[in-house]
């Protein structure tokens, strides 16, 4: 009796997770089936190609800006996240660890910044970048991705160090180490699972973001992949790029894919740690 | 090796609370040194101060004569056992022991040999490449002294060690941390909370109450003369019964019989009058019945209902209800010494600590025998012990316990 409920109740589940799946996963399956059809193909509204080939993707590394632009991409989300994870470590040890006066602004200020629309900062922002000469620059676009990633990152290193017991730094001191040794011999190699979680969501954000990236660049210097994607051109200017663009999704798709599902686990056990007491 | 000197020392919070409260006394070399107290005492604060984890608001600490009160921990050479152990999760034993070398640039084979010394001593050998979460609590906190011997540091530094073992496993390590304390001689300034701790490895205890040193001297010394009434409720399991009583003339009334005072209460008591606190061990009654005539007319007896009895084979304890209600002074100190076993004050009952060989019964009546020789009379204000000025005590040391115990 109990184990046919059982069996149910998973069938169900089953079906919830897939229908889930499904929805979440049919436009990445429409965009990967709109890659691989020629151009003949791209209109017929058929859902596979019936002569899948590799000639989107070709084209669009003939394409010198989606090279220079997936360049780009790497090296500012690589940057973004080194930078930022770093400052949050710190950041986050001195929030836990120290009694300082300002402490509750610092937190609440990371947090009102989180929340804060990125939208209504970018006009300004162009403005002062242009008369900065930070206009289409790797650092114009670095420091507004520091800028909206820190708050989340310090928040998820700080639930991680304050699961460290404060005996280990003590520990460490009185074992002969200077307060940075006791941070990085002992408090750091143990946050590596928060450590891996913000920089996760950092790169993830960097490498995703449109708005900034399109406002704030203007060639193929800064140019990132979102935002190279929209000025992609077909042969023609009768001829609309969608093959190309969605060829370019793909690719710029697969980095995400792989990072998350080779530390999924770390990323779930980051998320929820702190959540519950182990 | 070191000599620690504590001069004066106080330690003040931000907020206001002062957690010592001028503290004064030397720790000599290769001393086993106890702090005791009840939780928050500050007994944990004077020790960070001591390895430097904490700031002297005033006076001085002083190793070998030289000050330290600014000097980094990392450079004091103290070694520290805490009572989470502390012991470093992401990494093996061996590497955990060989933390404090590391950090210090030793050459690498004198690591390894280090190591390996202190995990034959410990018994780690076998366990040196297991990470602590594959430890058991007792091989966690042998890492844990490891850590702390392997650099042979002047002094070891130990925040309640054991509490977090279970009660077997505590008795062992406490006898092997004594052991090991004697073979290397270091000094080792050991906090604890627990009274029996204390008395079984201190060469000398240091008792202190709210951030004040309260006594100083050897386990026999706080047991046979407690400076006022908090160490006396505090040393001793069962604790001494702290009873209300007056001096009445030549006449000390306790709740339960009238002592007629003798020349050497006398010469304690003086002129003082009216309300004192009058402690006895449970040790200092007896079984009217299996005593002789002689020691019985060494004390007094009464005659009391025995409410519950703790059957221990080599001894029992009978508790006896008194109809007298305790002071106010006393409900308070029991309050305080409350987290512990030793309960204090607060009864209205007694203990008594009776041979094995007594047929007391719970629910019946038992004539018992007071040896009015070992009372502690202590002042109601103050809580301090009244003494002969400048004698020796009623209460010796060394007769003492064998004096009281009733007659087989």
């Amino acid at each position: 009796m109990e184990g046919r409920v059982g069996a149910g109740k998973k069938v169900l589940w089953g079906l919830a997770a897939l229908a889930v799946a499904a929805y979440a996963l049919l436009p990445v399956a429409w965009v990967v089936s709109l890659s691989l059809k020629p151009g003949s193909e791209l209109s017929d509204g058929s859902f596979l190609p019936k002569s899948p080939t590799l000639d989107n993707f070709r084209a669009v590394f003939k394409d010198p800006q989606f090279p220079a632009a997936l360049r780009n991409s790497l090296g500012i989300a690589a940057i973004s996240t080194v930078v930022a994870v770093l400052l949050a470590m710190f950041a986050a040890y001195a929030i836990v660890r120290l009694d300082f006066p300002g402490k509750r602004l610092v937190l609440g200020g990371a947090l009102a910044i989180a929340m804060f629309p990125a939208i209504s900062i970018v006009g300004p922002l162009f403005n002062m970048w242009r008369s900065l000469g930070l206009y289409d620059t790797w650092a114009g676009l670095i420091i507004p991705y520091m800028t909206f990633t820190l708050p989340l990152a310090i928040w998820t290193l700080s639930a991680f160090f304050r699961e460290i017991p404060w005996d280990l730094d003590k520990a460490a001191r009185v074992d002969g180490a200077t307060p940075f040794q006791a941070f990085r011999k002992v408090i750091a190699p143990l946050a590596a699972p928060g450590v891996f979680t913000a920089a996760i969501l950092v790169f993830i954000f960097a490498w995703n973001d449109f708005l900034f990236a399109i406002t704030l660049t203007s060639t193929n210097s800064a140019r990132t992949v979102p935002a190279a994607l929209a000025f992609f051109t077909g042969a023609s200017q009768f001829e609309q790029p969608t093959g190309s663009i969605a060829a370019a999704s793909v690719i710029v798709t697969i980095p995400i894919v792989i990072v998350v599902l080779l530390f999924q686990r770390r990323i779930v056990a980051g998320l929820t740690s702190g959540a519950v007491k182990g | 090796m070191a000599t620690i000197e504590l001069d004066h020392v106080s330690k003040r919070f931000g907020d206001g609370t002062e957690a010592v409260h001028d503290a004064t006394f030397t720790i000599d070399d290769g001393e086993f040194f106890i702090l005791v107290g009840p939780s928050g005492c500050g007994k944990s604060t004077l020790l960070n101060m001591i390895v430097g984890l904490e700031d002297v608001t005033d006076g001085e600490i002083r190793v070998d004569g030289r000050t330290v009160n600014d000097v980094d921990p990392k450079d004091r050479n103290m070694a520290m056992v805490v009572q989470s152990y502390a012991i470093y999760p992401h990494m093996t034993v061996r590497e955990n022991i060989a933390f404090p070398l590391r950090l210090a640039k030793r050459a690498k084979d004198e690591v390894a040999r280090r190591v390996d010394e202190v995990a034959a001593i410990l018994e780690l050998t076998d366990l040196l490449d297991r990470r602590p979460s594959q430890l058991s609590g007792g091989q966690r906190q042998r890492v844990a002294m490891g850590r702390a011997i392997v650099r042979e540091p002047n002094a070891y530094l130990m925040d309640e060690p054991l509490s977090n073992l279970d009660a077997k496993l505590r008795v062992q390590m406490r006898t092997e941390i004594a052991g090991l304390q004697q073979r290397l001689g270091t000094t080792t300034v050991y906090v604890t909370h627990d009274q029996t701790e204390a008395m079984t490895l201190g060469d000398r205890i240091a008792i202190l109450r709210k951030g004040v040193v309260q006594q100083l001297g050897t386990p026999r010394e706080l047991y046979a003369r407690p400076a006022n009434v908090f160490v006396a409720g505090f040393i001793g399991s069962p604790a001494m019964n702290l009873l209300p009583a007056q001096i009445d003339g030549d006449t000390l009334r306790l709740p339960m019989v009238d002592v007629p005072m003798d020349d050497a209460l006398r010469r304690r008591v003086r002129d003082t009058q009216g309300d004192v606190v009058v402690g006895v061990r449970p040790e200092s009654f007896g079984d009217a019945a299996q005593l002789d005539d002689e020691r019985r007319s060494r004390g007094v007896t009464f005659s009391a209902h025995v409410g519950v009895v703790e059957w221990m084979g080599a001894e029992q304890f009978a508790y006896v209800d008194l109809d007298r209600s305790t002071s106010r002074e006393l409900t308070e100190l029991a309050n305080e010494l409350g987290a512990e076993e030793t309960g204090g004050a607060h009864r209205t009952r007694l203990v008594a600590r009776l041979d094995q060989s007594s047929d007391v019964r719970a629910g019946a009546d038992v004539e018992l025998w007071l040896d009015t020789n070992a009372l502690h009379l202590f002042a109601t204000a103050t809580g301090d012990r009244l003494a002969e000025v400048g004698g020796d005590d009623v209460v010796d040391v060394r007769t003492h316990p064998a004096a009281h115990a009733p007659a087989r």
